[in-house]
């Protein structure tokens, strides 16, 4: 549910994304990325960039958490998001069958309390 | 930027007064009853509550004891038997932690209480909010907007 609140990002962290996302190059490969994973090799062919220099604003963009990067035998492929996201969304998860567990629990309590009362 | 984030809202009608759910909801004891009340197996629910703002209450659950859940909230705003805002501090048997405000109301309805919790605080979720807001939908230009009026 999206609701209206005050930001938590710190400000540290939102340096960090408006920097990474300053550079038209890091916004193509935010783009690229957004349609599917890829290798280093095939982010930098459409670049006309050497590895070197897209491993360097894939960096910046990793230091940001726009982007994760994992080492597959001698290739390092990059998506979008970092593990963190899955972390924050696994805590979502875990809290939501909390309040059910916690709320199904109260109504069968009061339900039974009724019943004994009655 | 924005400021939306994915916060989690959950409602439920209880049939009890406001100040029977207030109390229940808070009272260490009455809590072990409803919180196991469902298991189908028993497993480990232990609860201590220091029910005073700037107070504890501890909650550790879970199957067994090497795979415990453990939930402190502390508490803000004490208003029986209207609401109960906490700050809460959850870890899990891994020993990651995810800290969160919980603000819980308790509305007089018919049939009884209407118990709402609303939990904020998810921060990194935040962050992917906004990255699908800004990046993921290419309007990039804002961005630059944004980064030009600095």
């Amino acid at each position: 549910m999206v609701q209206q609140s005050e930001s938590t990002v710190d400000d540290a962290t939102l340096d960090r994304i408006f920097a990474a996302l300053a550079d038209p190059t890091r916004r193509g490969i935010l783009s690229r990325l957004g349609e599917s994973p890829a290798t280093l090799g095939e982010l930098a062919d459409p670049l006309e960039m050497s590895l070197t220099g897209v491993k360097k604003h894939v960096g910046v963009l990793e230091d940001a958490g726009l982007v994760t990067t994992e080492k597959i035998g001698r290739v390092r492929r990059c998506r979008l998001g970092n593990d963190n996201l899955d972390d924050a969304l696994g805590w979502i998860t875990h809290y939501q069958k909390l309040w059910e567990r916690r709320l199904d629990g109260l109504e069968l309590y009061f339900t039974l309390q009724k019943g004994v009362g009655e | 930027m924005t400021d939306e984030t994915y916060d989690l809202t959950i409602s439920r009608l209880l049939p009890a007064t406001p100040e029977e759910v207030f109390d229940a909801y808070t009272d260490a004891e009455k809590q072990k009853i409803w919180f196991s009340i469902l298991d189908e197996s028993p497993g480990i629910v232990e609860i201590e509550v220091d029910l005073r703002v700037g107070g504890e209450q501890t909650a550790v659950w879970g199957p067994n004891r090497d795979e415990l859940f453990r939930e402190t909230q502390v508490f803000r705003v004490i208003d029986r038997p209207n609401r109960l805002v906490t700050t809460s501090t959850g870890s899990s048997p891994d020993g990651a932690t995810m800290q969160t405000e919980i603000d819980v109301t308790f509305e007089a309805a018919e049939g009884g209480t209407l118990m709402t919790v609303f939990q904020s605080g998810f921060p990194t979720v935040e962050m992917r909010d906004f990255f699908a807001t800004y990046a993921m939908v290419g309007a990039f230009d804002r961005i630059e907007a944004y980064l030009v009026r600095q």
